[in-house]
């Protein structure tokens, strides 16, 4: 009875509605991915039927991925030592090589070396998918080798050309991003050049390199799927493959869904990761003021970042 | 040569509709961006998930793969209910690459909102100005200067991805390059190199404004 009275004795306060309307949005979030849930069910037929094929192409995908990147980061680092080399002719070509990848399309390259450069050097009788043949023949599995296989030798040259050019810039914003006192420290401790840039300023460099590295990598997936047009056969161009004979334009489309979803799922974790790796490698600040400077660096380095510009102001946003 | 003067004609008129591709997506982009941003970082619940959903699942994809389902699923879909008419080369295209780039420049919008101290607000806010008035003279103003280098920078990126939209037969200059090439096979090294060129004679000219603006503007910060 007591109790009632206090309660009356408060001015009744305000409700907030924002979390009831963000608790609905949820409900109703959670309706929509079920009914997403049971679109996917619906075409069952088809997942069973493609999701294989379309699998394996994922892995064709992520296989080129990695070996484009790989040849990527032998090619930056060497371009990257070019562009900071004392001899001008190096830096001159490095610079060069940059500015023309920089410059043109990932799409044009790759048509350039496989139609162009391709076509060339296999009118003067040079073949990859010849040389692959024979080679394999000498072991007895030449059915191992794709009858694409030019398409993906051309293909990984191209992508890691592109990719090579980007790394170089982004090893060379690292590599000076390393305090010169370093070098003059393990210089005057008596190392080599070779000795300090292999021991000192490398490893420092590459910690800085990695937040952009992983965005790149994610880049360079998603542009493997240019590699359709060669010919080569990943994901997308088993997509298209798969999608294109069919006549019911809702099948069709849900192939193309399929297909856009493999990719989300190699992206989306890789763009989580490279976020991690950007709170665990990236620098620590200690005030919001030294972050926000930071924040204003990193969006004048359009070298640095490339497209994927920017996505270490995730955690900031949610806080807000 | 004489190979050249032929197709250089074809070539210019190309150039100049990967310009048009460009100069109508990117305000479109920028446009979506803007919105993308400003409902992503509401916090109604209702703006900001769809907006970060959007996001994700655009810089999460291919735009290859997003050119194949909105041009072929999509359409053929539209199709079924006789609105093939509304998807071609030219509206498909100029969609695709405003859609894409919308979800890239909502990032930069947002980097560049919190790239203006919360002080700022506060002290706006505290002199009596609405937050509507807050964003458009204190927040906007000083965020702009500094979004530029990174917008100029997604510029020369949707330049060069404009050339995807071969695949989707658009009259672009890689499309107008394809033609001459599977022409004329014998000799495609001079025709890529004269794509080349007038590409690098695009982006590198507004590639190196942006440099030297970004020096000058890290100069004053």
């Amino acid at each position: 009875m007591q109790q009632t009275q206090t309660i009356t004795g408060v001015e009744p306060r305000t409700r907030n509605w924002l979390p009831v309307i963000n608790a609905l949005y949820y409900v109703v979030l959670a309706l929509l991915l079920f009914g997403f849930g049971y679109y996917l069910y619906l075409n069952i037929g088809l997942i069973t039927l493609y999701l294989p094929f379309l699998l394996q192409a994922a892995s064709v995908t992520v296989g080129i991925s990695i070996v484009s990147m790989v040849l990527a980061v032998i090619l930056g680092l060497i371009g990257a030592l070019a562009r900071l080399s004392r001899f001008a002719t190096l830096r001159g070509i490095a610079i060069v090589y940059v500015e023309v990848i920089r410059g043109t399309p990932i799409f044009v390259q790759l048509l350039f070396w496989y139609y162009g450069v391709g076509q060339f050097l296999s009118n003067h009788g040079f073949d990859p998918f010849t040389i692959a043949f024979n080679i394999m023949t000498v072991f007895q599995n030449n059915s191992l080798v794709p009858l694409t296989f030019s398409a993906f030798f051309y293909g990984i040259i191209g992508l890691s050309f592109a990719y090579g050019a980007y790394l170089t810039e982004v090893f060379r914003t690292g590599i000076e991003s390393v305090d010169k006192g370093q070098t003059e420290a393990a210089l005057s401790v008596g190392m080599s050049s070779r000795q300090t840039m292999r021991h000192i300023v490398l490893p420092q460099a590459l910690r800085i390199t990695i937040p952009p590295f992983t965005n790149y990598f994610i880049s360079l997936i998603q542009d493997s799927a240019l590699l359709e047009v060669l010919g080569v056969a990943e994901l997308e161009q088993m997509t298209g493959a798969f999608a294109d004979p069919l006549i019911d334009p809702n099948q069709k489309l849900f192939v193309y869904i399929l297909g856009a979803l493999i990719y989300l799922a190699i992206c989306y974790p890789l763009s989580l990761l490279a976020r991690y790796l950007e709170g665990r490698f990236g620098k620590a600040y200690q005030t919001t003021g030294d972050k926000i400077d930071a924040l204003k660096a990193d969006m004048l380095d359009s070298d640095m970042l490339g497209k994927q510009v920017v996505s270490f102001a995730e955690d900031e946003g949610d806080s807000e | 040569m004489s190979l050249i003067q032929q197709v250089l004609p074809f070539f210019l008129i190309g150039a100049r509709n990967t310009l048009i591709y460009c100069f109508a997506s990117f305000p479109l982009a920028l446009l979506f961006g803007l919105i993308l941003a400003l409902m992503r970082s509401s916090r109604i619940a209702w703006f900001s998930s769809p907006a970060k959903i959007f996001i994700e699942v655009i810089r999460g994809t291919p735009i290859i793969a997003q050119i194949f389902l909105i041009y072929y699923g999509l359409g053929a879909v539209l199709a079924t209910y006789n609105l093939s008419t509304l998807i071609n080369a030219w509206t498909g295209g100029i969609a695709i690459l405003a859609i894409n780039y919308a979800a890239f420049e909502a990032e930069v919008f947002r980097a560049g909102f919190l790239s203006v101290e919360h002080g700022q607000t506060e002290a706006a806010l505290s002199l009596g100005m609405s937050s509507e008035q807050n964003f458009f003279r204190i927040v906007l103003p000083q965020a702009i200067p500094l979004m530029i280098p990174p917008f100029v920078n997604d510029f020369i990126y949707m330049l060069k991805d404009s050339a995807i939209l071969t695949v989707i037969s658009a009259t672009e200059l890689t499309s107008v390059l394809q033609f001459f090439v599977f022409r004329n096979s014998s000799q495609t090294i001079p025709l890529y190199a004269l794509a080349i060129a007038l590409y690098l004679l695009m982006a590198l000219p507004i590639s190196y404004v942006a440099r030297w603006y970004e020096r000058r503007l890290r100069a004053a910060l």
